[in-house]
């Protein structure tokens, strides 16, 4: 299990995974609609990793494949992985697959992660590196949560060595203040 | 659905740029708690019931089974956006600590909530008993200098101070050549910006 606290480990489970009930349950209002505070077998609900992940163990619901890794995806990824919007099918795309596969056993996420990684991760690179900033915004709209903290490495660590070879200030005001900040009267 | 809010407080953090400080949520980290005692109501009468049922009907009994483990994972769920909600808020009053001195600005210290506030001031006061039991000022910056004066500019009224070496009139956009050690805290505190070139 990742870091107790991370956050970004907690937003990936929150990530909504279909799945049908095995069991009924009693004293559960999951749903405004359901009045009577019971869920029948066989009910079809979208349930978030964590609680998904813990009844499926238990066997009472099933877990299926959420709908980010169904054929379209798969075949867009085949096409040209490094401009397919992961970000609006879901930002967790990566933690999410590695989590999903240690319930269902499909054998094929993990090499369709891994082929969407090594195309995308060129791209974000070569963008980060070169792009003017103009240039970006619609670029990264499409990365997920990880993508962009790989860009955003790659950007500072691009602004650091242009620093170091011009020489720039070594001091600078402490990060946790701000930034946006101006001198009164300016 | 179950532990939606406690998630709306964990993606709060999320978006708030790294390394900086949003206004503590008390209104939702209330209703999180609050969540979470219907949970517990829930679960513990849930439990009751089972007890009542006894071992005889078992269907009826793994309903209730279910139910209760739905509740209790909630909890579990809920008290971990919790901890890490006030953990990670946490770190960066640490980090405050080691680089703004003990002078919180205004506009940060009405972000923490007063526990934390509490915390900030305990923890640098520590620092300072620490540094200074060791005579070394560990918050300052860990490369050698080419040269122990660098050239700043002042950019708020800071007044005349007794400097190191000198007595100092810092006045707004006076610019001096100060010691690298007089001149760090300023900067850091965002009060002059370092000159190059």
């Amino acid at each position: 299990m990742a870091n107790y606290y991370d956050i970004d480990d907690i937003l990936a489970d929150e990530e909504l995974v279909p799945a049908v009930f095995l069991e009924a349950v009693n004293g559960v209002g999951l749903f405004e609609s359901n009045e009577a505070n019971r869920i029948e077998p066989r009910s079809k609900v979208e349930l978030p990793f964590w609680l998904a992940q813990e009844l499926h163990l238990r066997q009472a619901v099933s877990v299926n494949i959420p709908p980010c890794f169904n054929k379209k995806t798969r075949e867009e990824i085949g096409a040209d992985g490094a401009h397919v919007d992961l970000r609006s099918r879901c930002s967790y795309f990566y933690e999410l697959g590695c989590k999903i596969v240690q319930l269902i056993g499909d054998k094929t996420i993990g090499s369709l992660l891994l082929v969407a990684f090594q195309t995308r991760y060129k791209e974000v690179l070569i963008k980060a590196h070169t792009a003017a900033s103009a240039l970006t915004p619609k670029f990264l709209s499409l990365l997920t949560k990880e993508e962009t903290k790989l860009y955003d490495a790659a950007k500072s660590s691009t602004a650091a060595f242009k620093t170091w070879r011009m020489g720039g200030p070594r001091f600078q005001k402490a990060a946790v203040l701000g930034r946006k900040r101006k001198p009164i009267g300016e | 659905m179950y532990g939606r809010k406690a998630c709306q407080l964990v993606k709060e953090l999320e978006n708030s740029e790294s390394g900086q400080l949003t206004g503590f949520n008390t209104d939702l980290f209330a209703q999180v708690i609050e969540q979470c005692d219907g949970h517990v109501n829930n679960l513990q009468a849930l439990l009751r019931k089972m007890q009542e049922v006894g071992s005889e009907n078992q269907t009826a009994k793994n309903a209730d089974h279910f139910g209760a483990l739905m509740h209790h994972l909630s909890l579990v769920r809920n008290k971990r956006c919790l901890m890490a909600y006030v953990y990670n808020r946490a770190e960066i009053v640490q980090t405050l600590g080691w680089t703004v001195d003990c002078v919180l600005p205004e506009e940060i210290e009405e972000k923490l909530s007063s526990s934390e506030r509490e915390y900030f001031k305990n923890h640098s006061a520590t620092l300072k008993s620490y540094m200074s039991d060791l005579d070394i000022d560990l918050a300052l910056d860990m490369v050698p200098p080419k040269d122990p004066y660098i050239k700043v500019r002042v950019l708020e009224e800071i007044g005349t101070v007794v400097l190191s070496d000198q007595l100092a009139n810092l006045a707004r956009h006076a610019i001096l050549f100060l010691r690298r050690t007089d001149a760090e805290q300023y900067i850091a505190q965002g009060k002059m910006e370092e000159l190059t070139g």
